[in-house]
């Protein structure tokens, strides 16, 4: 619509000032910061590519690049494969189905600090109710959060207990603009449940599929809270995630510019694991 | 006969799921009602007696209002709420000129909006939390409030709202007399109730949960919001159980009212502002 110039800049102004500052500033003192470093006396010197120089040596920050990934490589299918599930599990109407949707979504409402206080009770070796479950039903006790081999994926499993059911929700959205003919259809063709699934029902929920996983990613790719509260990167490293990693340098070790040297290998993760998903979204517009 | 017992499996599969997902925040809440000695009485070894307190006390709750739980309510709430007035204005007003006006570099810029809700809050902090400290501004509420104001998202919800109404309606207002300010303000702002419902909800919820920037940010005692002062309560060796279960049981129903009373509007919204 025709308006002066200077018309819509002043309705985006306060968005924009926002975005640039809080945004835009802390990603270039990142890439700036990532290149300088605190000396003995607590000088400022610079470093130039010293402190990349160093965490490319280090093992410990290799250690939580392959955690980092591996927990995203697990912990973001899983949820969209899992939320699907509980979509079409609860997408024919019925009795109490109502409900039961709700309470899948209501773990959503606990904040992720708060999950993780929690299941760290729960799951506690001592006193936890799950282990008592555990006992009662005569299964070995579980280290959990306690176990080398078991912590990530208990981070996981936690996660997922709050996520999943928010998703399901985008996902039965999702199932609801599937026209009733598609499947009548292929009913009449002799399609079975599995092959609808397969034909039709997965094909057209592509765009679904794309804004849940891009969405769950960005959700999920620095989880924080749970290694902070439960594991502290324990044990042994086995979940020492990116984001706790630049955490602990900055504030336990008191190294900025590695830090912030750490928070731009983040952030150029994060830009290619962007490109990739605008490059999915991209493919899947196209007929 | 067959269909009666695929329907019976399912029901049981959805009863199943819903008790292991409801479970943990039943005995959350039920743990804040029993006497503080009781809460780890049977929890050792697994009965009817986990689940069922034998003795019901809202002493827990006196003993969390006279600690310093209700300072970091008090914090939390008026941080949420701050952000949620400010943001609503200055995202709407983004949408609004996004979904309006032609102007140069709009797609660019409209790019980077959408960008920046690909790229989590959590990947900045730390060198956020260095531009804080040039300012000054650490351990302020205004470290608190202002980075959470500008929202990708809800200025994108805003656009696909205020970009479907229909073309006629800004052009006869503006034949009308209108100035571009009142078309916002006065008509097109008040018709888009459940955009501005999902995007309160989605930034009061993210304040109130809010926890790696409160602990980096604000350290302070008296900034503690609600998530970090239950983290520190729990982490704490002498453990006031009966307090820590208390405030968490207040913390988790003050997100779940809102969440579960918006819940259709709220996953419309988002779905149907062009994901779908």
């Amino acid at each position: 619509m025709r308006a002066p110039a200077w018309v819509p800049f002043a309705f985006l102004a306060p968005a924009l000032a926002g975005l640039l500052i809080f945004r835009a500033t802390p990603i270039g003192i990142s890439l700036i910061g990532g290149l300088f470093g605190t000396s003995l006396t607590g000088e400022t010197v610079f470093r130039g590519f010293g402190n990349y120089a160093a965490l490319v040596q280090d093992g410990e920050f290799w250690n939580s690049v392959r955690v980092t990934l591996l927990f995203n490589l697990v912990i973001n299918p899983l949820q969209v494969a899992a939320a699907f599930g509980l979509a079409m599990l609860t997408a024919k109407p019925g009795r109490f189905v109502g409900l039961f949707r709700t309470a899948y979504f209501v773990p959503i409402t606990v904040s992720i600090a708060l999950t993780s206080v929690l299941w760290n009770i729960l799951l506690d070796p001592g006193m936890g109710p799950v282990q008592a479950l555990l006992r009662a039903l005569d299964i070995p006790a579980q280290p959990f959060f306690r176990g080398q081999g078991q912590a990530l994926g208990t981070i996981i499993a936690i996660a997922s207990w709050r996520g999943i059911g928010y998703w399901m929700f985008f996902m039965l959205a999702g199932l609801a603009t599937i026209p009733r003919e598609s499947y009548e259809a292929a009913a009449l063709d002799g399609a079975g449940p599995w092959q609808r699934t397969r034909y039709i029902t997965l094909p057209l929920m592509r765009r679904t599929f794309a804004f849940v996983l891009i969405a769950d990613t960005a959700a999920n790719f620095l989880l924080f809270a749970p290694v902070y509260i439960i594991t502290n990167g324990g044990p042994n490293g086995a979940t020492s995630l990116l984001m706790f990693a630049a955490y602990k340098t900055a504030f336990t070790y008191l190294d900025q510019g590695r830090s912030l040297a750490i928070s731009t290998v983040i952030l150029v993760i994060i830009a290619l694991v962007a490109l990739v998903e605008f490059r999915f979204v991209r493919t899947e517009d196209a007929p | 006969m067959r269909r009666r017992w695929i329907a019976g499996a399912r029901y049981a599969a959805m009863f199943v799921l819903a008790v292991a997902m409801l479970a943990p925040l039943y005995w959350l809440i039920v743990s804040s009602v029993r006497p503080a000695g009781d809460i780890f009485l049977h929890a050792g070894s697994f009965g009817l007696r986990t689940l069922v307190p034998e003795r019901f006390t809202l002493e827990n709750y006196g003993i969390m209002l006279h600690s310093d739980f209700p300072r970091a309510i008090g914090n939390s709430l008026f941080v949420a709420v701050t952000t949620v007035a400010f943001a609503l204005v200055v995202n709407s007003m983004a949408g609004f000129a996004f979904a309006v006006f032609r102007f140069p570099f709009q797609r660019t810029l409209f790019v980077l909006v959408l960008a920046s809700f690909m790229m989590p809050f959590e990947s900045i902090v730390m060198p956020l939390y260095t531009l804080m400290r040039g300012l000054g501004w650490t351990d302020t509420y205004r470290a608190l409030i202002l980075p959470e104001v500008a929202s990708g998202l809800a200025i994108f919800l805003f656009r696909q709202f205020f970009a479907a109404v229909p073309r006629d309606l800004y052009e006869a207002a503006r034949i009308d007399g209108a100035t571009w300010w009142q078309i916002y303000w006065r008509l097109v702002l008040p018709l888009s109730a459940p955009t501005i419902a999902t995007a309160a909800l989605m930034q009061f919820v993210t304040q109130w949960d809010a926890f790696f920037w409160p602990i980096v940010a604000a350290s302070s005692p008296e900034l503690t919001m609600v998530q970090v002062a239950i983290a520190r309560n729990a982490n704490l060796e002498t453990t006031n159980w009966g307090g820590l279960f208390a405030s968490a049981s207040v913390s988790v129903l003050v997100a779940a009212l809102p969440f579960l009373a918006l819940q259709r509007t709220y996953i419309r919204t988002i779905m149907y502002s062009g994901f779908k």
